[in-house]
């Protein structure tokens, strides 16, 4: 890996990274020792506030090290995605036993599949699927609200937690401000010497998705009065949106970064754009939550929406003034490889440069990566 | 002995030359009912037109080593499936602004219901293959070659490719839904930005036992009538409905019948009067005044076999369940497992699946069943999930049937089901059950062909069986 340019890691509080670095940080162990519930995700479909209420606390879990998935191929087969098989490799190496509970979306075949293995080879304490719509109108919004009030139910049931409305509304209180001040960081990266690196940033998604919220606001605060005064020197040979599949992992961006690329937008699931919109509350939290779930993030599994997606990079392309998009898309995942054919078309057509990259979910292929990027920033670089 | 073996043998070619003349009339008659240039003309456009009319060489195939009532329950089969599509074509050919596209897992009831003319988008991904094994196969690379990943199911696939080639029959709305599967699915926006036609899709949930889902669906339903009546010139008219859904009800009362009789043990039907009818006239063409002739008569000739005590085969010695869809690429399968092996496939997945009779009292009551049909189908129920579905009916079945064995088609494109096969091997063991995994694909040669695929079942069935 070549030389990080950009931005000085000493200036930027170094709890991200660590956390980006290791699912077993010392901070985690804290929060377990405190008390606090963990629970699992794997979707973002899954509001994380409501899985913060009253002690509770969303552990969005990452593909992971692994460095193979022997025990999970022989069940889920090695043409599912290595995320989900990466998950169930973790479980069955025991290495997930600090979680109290699941949370699913039956968001993707692949998940709903890793569901019913999980429930199979080693039935969690607490485990739930919510049928999250495939649709965004009314009706879809209405179906999710009772989704989430039943969820809520089970899990005041089983960890005897206030799931009521006013712990709801704190904890998306509480969500919001972090949101808020993720999403102001990533804005900056919009100016044309950004502060932060792409790198720097993503480790502290991951991180924001793998502690509590309340436990990085000191951090968060100091990396946004940072990013408010000294714009960073770097040079950079093309600045880039990476858009596709779940990515938990930074060395992706980090390697591409290396490579000349400056990551400036980052439109998946477990990025910023536009996973950052705060829950804007109506009358009924439920319906908000809802409503805000079905909304905040269009992935390939929302139906009917294709146009909206594209859209939303083309938007976010002009924005953030990129020179290229980087669609990398997990191995085996149908949903973003049938929809990266028609995105890469979609994009070309409107003269935004495109590589198509399929990965791993653990960090794998570092050399053919490499190639492909160097070559794409070869063909874009100014 | 002799005689009557001579006089069988005698009978069974009166039946099959009758029914390969009558398909031939069909198709003839279609031609004559247009004038040559149309047909020449969309011949040119769509290549696959050219691939149907070998259809009668499956009538061969399907007959040819079949015999007495088990032979005319093919031929009978065989002919109406032609005779349908001569019809499916005819409602094209004459009104494409009547036609609508609809994904395989759309019921077309409601088509009926309105006047129009349904085109399944997957129907000829089905076909081809079974009539010609290769056909698809240049579809499949087009596709691949648009940038679709080749691990994405080869009937999605062949699907695109062949709209990408402007080989989908023209059609004024496209009706899809989130069935069976991811790429099943995603598939359509492709489509949908291919054709440039008005789209609807239909959502059926995870949870679709229940009457939240019921009211949920069936509420998309109302609203897919709406849709339609937009972007077509039709209006619903639902005695027209009633009509199609209580021809519905009834073709499934004699399905239900031949499921009763192949209880018995030879059976006395097997292989294509079970699973192909239930394909055609249960999935892709229900309500159908066709559909019910064919299931009755499957079980009338099903009846007529078991009172004489006789079976669809010989010797009977093996009663299989086939679950996944069957191998469109080698339909020959069952005709070559019979004579080899004496095994004879019982029943399968696609077409085990029991709905509740549709309630014709109200347009909300058809409406209603027609959710609970289209949520409990066959793939939405096994394939999708949850896997409690997929193991409750295929040993429910087993035990029912009273089978020897289960072939799982593992079609390396159906992620679903691949992820099922660890504790699918699990539970089959537990149970002592012989499991045959066959690895093939769906729609595509290269990967395994047709004799690789007979080299799996023969090396299960001289070892395990």
């Amino acid at each position: 890996m070549g030389p990080e340019r950009h931005p000085d890691p000493s200036r930027l509080p170094t709890i991200f990274a660590e956390i980006a670095d290791d699912d077993f940080h010392p901070l985690i162990e804290e929060e377990l020792d405190k008390g606090t519930i963990p629970i699992g995700t794997t979707c973002s479909y899954i509001p994380e506030s409501l899985l913060s209420v009253d002690g509770l606390w969303p552990i969005r879990i990452r593909g992971g090290d692994t460095r193979g998935t022997p025990m999970a191929d022989t069940y889920l087969s090695n043409v599912l995605c290595s995320y989900v098989r990466s998950v169930l490799e973790q479980v069955l190496e025991g290495r997930m036993e600090h979680l109290r509970g699941w949370v699913f979306a039956a968001s993707c075949d692949h998940t709903r599949r890793l569901y019913d293995n999980l429930v199979y080879l080693s039935p969690p304490e607490f485990v739930h699927m919510v049928d999250v719509p495939h649709k965004r109108d009314a009706e879809a919004v209405a179906w999710m609200a009772r989704e989430l009030k039943e969820l809520a139910r089970k899990l005041s049931d089983a960890f005897e937690v206030d799931t009521g409305d006013v712990a709801l509304t704190t904890a998306i209180n509480q969500c919001n401000e972090v949101l808020g001040m993720l999403a102001e960081i990533g804005r900056t990266r919009k100016h044309v010497q950004p502060p932060i690196s792409g790198t720097v940033f993503h480790q502290m998604m991951v991180a924001s998705m793998t502690l509590p919220k309340k436990v990085l606001l000191p951090a968060l605060k100091e990396v946004l009065a940072i990013t408010h005064k000294t714009p960073d020197e770097h040079r950079h040979r093309a600045r880039l949106l990476v858009m596709g599949s779940q990515l938990d992992d930074y060395r992706l961006i980090q390697l591409i970064e290396s490579l000349g690329g400056l990551v400036v937008a980052d439109r998946f699931c477990t990025g910023s754009i536009p996973g950052l919109k705060r829950v804007e509350f109506d009358d009924d939290p439920w319906v908000s939550l809802a409503f805000h779930s079905l909304n905040r993030m269009s992935c390939p599994r929302m139906m009917g929406d294709f146009a909206g997606r594209l859209e939303e990079v083309v938007r976010t392309a002009e924005d953030f003034r990129v020179d290229g998009v980087v669609l990398q898309i997990m191995k085996f995942c149908d949903l973003w490889g049938v929809e990266s054919s028609a995105m890469t078309q979609a994009l070309r057509e409107r003269s935004i440069p495109v590589l198509r990259l399929e990965r791993e979910a653990a960090w794998a292929g570092e050399g053919q990566i490499r190639t492909r990027v160097q070559a794409f920033l070869e063909s874009i670089a100014k | 002995m002799n005689v009557r073996s001579n006089y069988s043998a005698v009978i069974d070619s009166v039946v099959s030359t009758k029914y390969w003349a009558l398909n031939w009339a069909g198709i003839g008659r279609f031609g004559l009912r247009h004038s040559p240039f149309p047909i020449w003309s969309h011949m040119r456009q769509y290549p696959w037109l050219r691939a149907l009319l070998k259809a009668n060489e499956l009538h061969g195939r399907m007959t040819k080593t079949r015999t007495g009532v088990y032979r005319e329950a093919n031929a009978f089969l065989i002919h109406h499936i032609i005779e349908s599509i001569v019809k499916m074509l005819e409602g094209w050919f004459r009104s494409p602004d009547r036609s609508v596209l609809h994904e395989d897992l759309v019921p077309p009831e409601l088509f009926y219901g309105m006047g129009l003319n349904p085109w399944m988008v997957e129907f000829l991904g089905i076909m081809l293959p079974m009539v010609q094994p290769d056909h698809v196969e240049p579809y499949i690379d087009v596709a691949e070659d648009e940038g679709i990943p080749p691990d994405v199911c080869s009937l999605p696939k062949s699907t695109v490719g062949m709209v990408l080639q402007d080989h989908m029959p023209k059609s004024a709305a496209l009706v899809t839904s989130n069935m069976p599967c991811d790429g099943g699915m995603s598939q359509y926006t492709l489509i949908e930005r291919h054709l440039k036609i008005p789209a609807f899709r239909l959502d059926v949930p995870f949870h679709f036992y229940g009457e939240r889902a019921v009211e949920y669906f069936a509420r998309q339903l109302r609203r897919l009538v709406e849709f339609l009546e937009t972007h077509t010139p039709a209006k619903m008219d639902w005695d027209r409905l009633r009509e199609v859904c209580e021809e519905r009800n009834l073709a499934m009362a004699y399905e239900y019948d031949l499921w009763d009789l192949l209880q018995y043990k030879p059976a006395p039907l097997a292989a294509e009067p079970v699973y192909l009818s239930h394909l055609m006239f249960g999935i892709a063409q229900p309500g159908t005044t066709r559909a019910t002739l064919v299931f009755k008569k499957m079980a009338e000739l099903a009846e007529k076999n078991a009172s004489a005590g006789k079976g669809a085969l010989d010797d009977e010695k093996v009663r299989v369940a086939l679950w996944n869809p069957p191998t469109l690429i080698f339909t020959d399968l069952w005709t070559w497992a019979e004579q080899k092996y004496g095994a004879a496939l019982i029943m399968d997945m696609l077409t085990y699946h029991r709905h509740p009779f549709i309630d014709t009292s109200t347009p909300e009551s058809m409406l209603r069943g027609l959710a609970q049909t289209m949520m409990q189908g066959p793939m939405a129920r096994h394939t999708r999930g949850p896997a409690e579905n997929f193991f409750s009916d295929l040993f429910h079945l087993y035990e029912r049937f009273d089978l020897d064995t289960i072939w799982m088609a593992g079609h390396i494109g159906c992620k679903n089901t691949q992820a099922l096969n660890g504790m699918f091997r699990e539970q089959c063991r537990k149970r002592s059950i012989p499991l045959l995994i066959i690895d093939y694909d769906l729609s595509d040669t290269r990967v395994v062909s047709p004799a690789g695929i007979r080299n799996q079942v023969a090396q299960f069935m001289e070892t395990v069986m």
